[in-house]
């Protein structure tokens, strides 16, 4: 539950979230700077453009009065040789009158407001935005003339190298926000790497790795180290007093068991001296003691697994050789092995004490719960040699195929009842040794009826060394 | 039939295993630590000695040792841990077998009449045998390798007589399990392996370098004609 509450909370990971947020940082950073750099420059080109304007105009308005002061040269005639540039124009204001340099351009294209202001006696700057292109208006009196003069220019260039600085910036605000995104997903990364060495750690643990530790690397993430690797001993410490207990019970138990076992061995020695009650009760305690003797060994077993030792003394092992001897030793009527004769040898590696102890297992698991086994098989699938055996029980249902190799189970259906004088081990510590070998064991159905357990154990090339060597 | 030494500290288990054993007919003598174990045995031999391998004092291991410097008497050490170690160490001491607690008297009266049987009936067999350089005298129960007497313990001798009644021909391990120990010791391999070495370390020049009593790989064991 807690598990669907944290998927449900964290639908952006950690990263994601810190390359957002540089991002977010980026852009509002770089967009403000973008805006006001170029507001600063617009009011500034601007300003400068209409002070070049004023300037110009009085320069012009100048000119003007030199010529007309130099001959009888009308305005009318001065006029369109006036130099504005190419784009500008020039209207003057002389008694009522207006003249300009263009047919383009007449005194409505000025602004009232720009024209009263200089009629009234003050030079005026305005800017146009009325036709296809930007203008910028300049009006100054002159009253030695007794003219009004004023220009008329565009501000195309001008809104031309705003649009420029504009792109610039705007490319820039990009580049930048960008950067953002990058150092934050960098960042992220880096930020999250200790985090990935815990999860490869923990992963490594949790496969069994039982030694492996963080690394303190970071002085910040010292408390989370060591924090970390405390966690894991003090589970450690507590997994293996947990086996330690089992083991130390198990080991208790051996001494009473031995005296018990001797004596109820005295005893039956005087079992035909008991009353018919003593007798059922005495054969009811050795029953029950063979049982609890073989639930402490079984224990012992299941805890020295638990504790993780690793199989002792791997060597190579014939199984088919062991499971014609596991079979022999059984004590039922001997049950038929098949094999392929002519292949070669069933040769896998491991402890044969374990694998002995599997095989025992598994006949004993087909005697208590499968009516007996009825034939033993070896085989070779791929890479494993599987040993198979059948029993002449009802199988096992689908549903328990798992769990029957849990310890303590007991089987619920189609007859494989509990009881039967089990250990309800025997399974498990087989499952325990194949899967300590590197194999499986699993159950199907018998062709003919019946539950047929199978293990799969790697195989080997065989070596030099030789199966069995054990040196001088 | 047969006189019995049992070490054993805890009261009740010995007790109880003297009770058995007695009501199988043997002879037991009774020790409560090592050291009372060994003097015990000084004084008197026993014709089998069952020794715990913890004791307070000198332990099993240390009893099995000093027991087998004085005498080739079958030696059985009762482990409460069927750790390999424990076993193997008491195998190497001297032991000529193991029991791990618990065990059922059964288990325990056969491992001790393999023990006797082992040490009489070699007499039935054919009186002299020798492979190579290896000379057994059966009936004596001596052993002479060159010219070079060697003491052997009564299961190292019977090891030896298996291999020496099939000269150059492979006695597996199990098959030795079955006629040297002859109850079921199935697949313990250590048993017979522990015994060849010391064995080895007896009648080979070089045990590291086996010339008489040779492996046979994935097979068993021969003796070298």
């Amino acid at each position: 539950m807690s598990r669907r509450h944290a998927g449900r909370r964290s639908g952006w990971g950690l990263r994601s979230r810190v390359t957002a947020g540089f991002t977010a940082g980026a852009v509002l950073v770089s967009v403000t700077l973008a805006v006001a750099t170029d507001r600063v420059a617009f009011h500034f080109l601007v300003q400068e453009r209409q002070n070049t304007a004023v300037q110009q105009a009085y320069l012009d308005a100048h000119l003007l009065q030199a010529d007309l002061a130099g001959g009888s040269a009308s305005l009318a005639r001065v006029l369109p040789s006036l130099k504005t540039g190419p784009t500008g124009h020039v209207l003057i204001y002389q008694g009522g009158r207006w003249f300009s340099s263009s047919v383009a351009s007449t005194h409505h294209d000025l602004p009232a407001s720009l024209v009263g202001v200089v009629l009234s006696g003050a030079p005026a700057t305005q800017r146009l935005s009325t036709g296809a292109e930007p203008q910028i208006a300049v009006g100054v009196p002159v009253p030695s003339l007794g003219i009004d003069y004023f220009e008329v220019d565009s501000l195309a260039e001008l809104q031309g190298t705003l649009r420029t600085i504009g792109t610039i910036l705007l490319i820039l605000a990009a580049a930048i926000a960008g950067a953002g995104a990058l150092i934050g997903w960098w960042a992220g990364r880096r930020l999250l790497a200790p985090l990935r060495d815990v999860a490869t750690v923990a992963a490594a643990i949790g496969s069994g790795a039982s030694t492996r530790r963080l690394a303190s690397t970071d002085a910040d993430l010292g408390p989370l180290v060591s924090s970390f690797n405390a966690m894991v001993d003090s589970l450690q410490a507590r997994i293996a007093s947990d086996a330690r207990f089992a083991t130390d019970v198990s080991h208790e138990l051996r001494s009473p068991l031995t005296t018990v076992q001797a004596s109820v061995d005295v005893l039956a020695g005087f079992r035909s001296a008991l009353p018919g009650d003593g007798a059922t009760a005495l054969d009811l305690v050795t029953e029950e003691l063979a049982r609890f003797s073989k639930m402490v060994q079984d224990l012992l077993e299941i805890s020295r697994s638990d504790a993780g030792a690793a199989p002792q003394e791997l060597v190579p092992v014939d199984m088919a050789q062991m499971v014609t001897a596991a079979a022999a030793a059984h004590r039922r009527p001997p049950v038929p092995v098949s094999a392929d004769p002519g292949g070669a040898p069933y040769v896998v590696r491991g402890d044969p004490r374990r694998l002995q102890r599997v095989l025992a297992n598994l006949l004993d698991n087909a005697e208590r719960h499968g009516g007996g086994a009825v034939a033993i098989g070896i085989d070779r699938r791929g890479p494993d040699v599987v040993v198979l055996v059948d029993d002449a029980g009802a199988g096992v249902d689908l549903a328990d195929r798992q769990r029957i190799f849990a310890r303590f189970s007991r089987g619920s259906s189609r007859g494989r009842g509990g009881g039967g004088g089990g250990t309800g081990l025997g399974l498990a510590i087989a499952h325990e040794h194949v899967t300590a070998h590197g194999g499986r064991v699993w159950v199907e159905d018998a062709p003919g009826g019946g539950a047929r357990f199978l293990v799969a154990l790697p195989t080997v090339e065989e070596t030099g060394t030789g199966a069995g060597e054990v040196g001088p | 039939m047969a006189r019995v030494l049992l070490i054993e500290d805890d009261d009740k288990i010995r007790t109880a295993l003297s009770l058995l054993l007695r009501a199988e007919g043997h002879q037991m003598a009774e020790a409560a630590t090592g050291e009372d174990g060994i003097a015990a045995f000084s004084i008197r031999p026993a014709d089998v000695v069952l020794v715990d391998l913890m004791l307070p004092g000198i332990d099993g291991f240390e009893v099995t040792r000093r027991i087998r410097r004085i005498s080739d008497v079958p030696v059985i050490v009762v482990s409460a841990r069927d750790n390999t170690h424990d076993v193997v160490a008491g195998l190497e001491a001297g032991a000529d077998d193991y029991l791990t607690k618990p065990f059922v008297g059964k288990e325990l009266s056969a491992r001790i009449r393999a023990l006797l049987r082992r040490a009489t009936r070699e007499r039935n067999e054919s009186p002299r045998l020798r492979v190579g350089d290896v000379e057994i005298d059966v009936g004596a129960g001596a052993v002479v390798v060159g010219d070079r007497p060697v003491d052997l313990t009564k299961t190292e001798f019977r090891i030896l007589c298996e291999l020496a009644v099939t000269p150059g021909w492979v006695v597996s391990r199990q098959q030795l399990l079955d006629r040297v120990w002859d109850y079921e010791h199935f697949g313990d391999t250590r048993l017979v392996d522990i015994h060849i070495r010391r064995l080895r370390a007896k009648v080979e020049e070089d045990p590291a370098h086996p010339a008489r009593l040779v492996t046979v790989r994935g097979l068993g064991y021969k003796l070298v004609p």
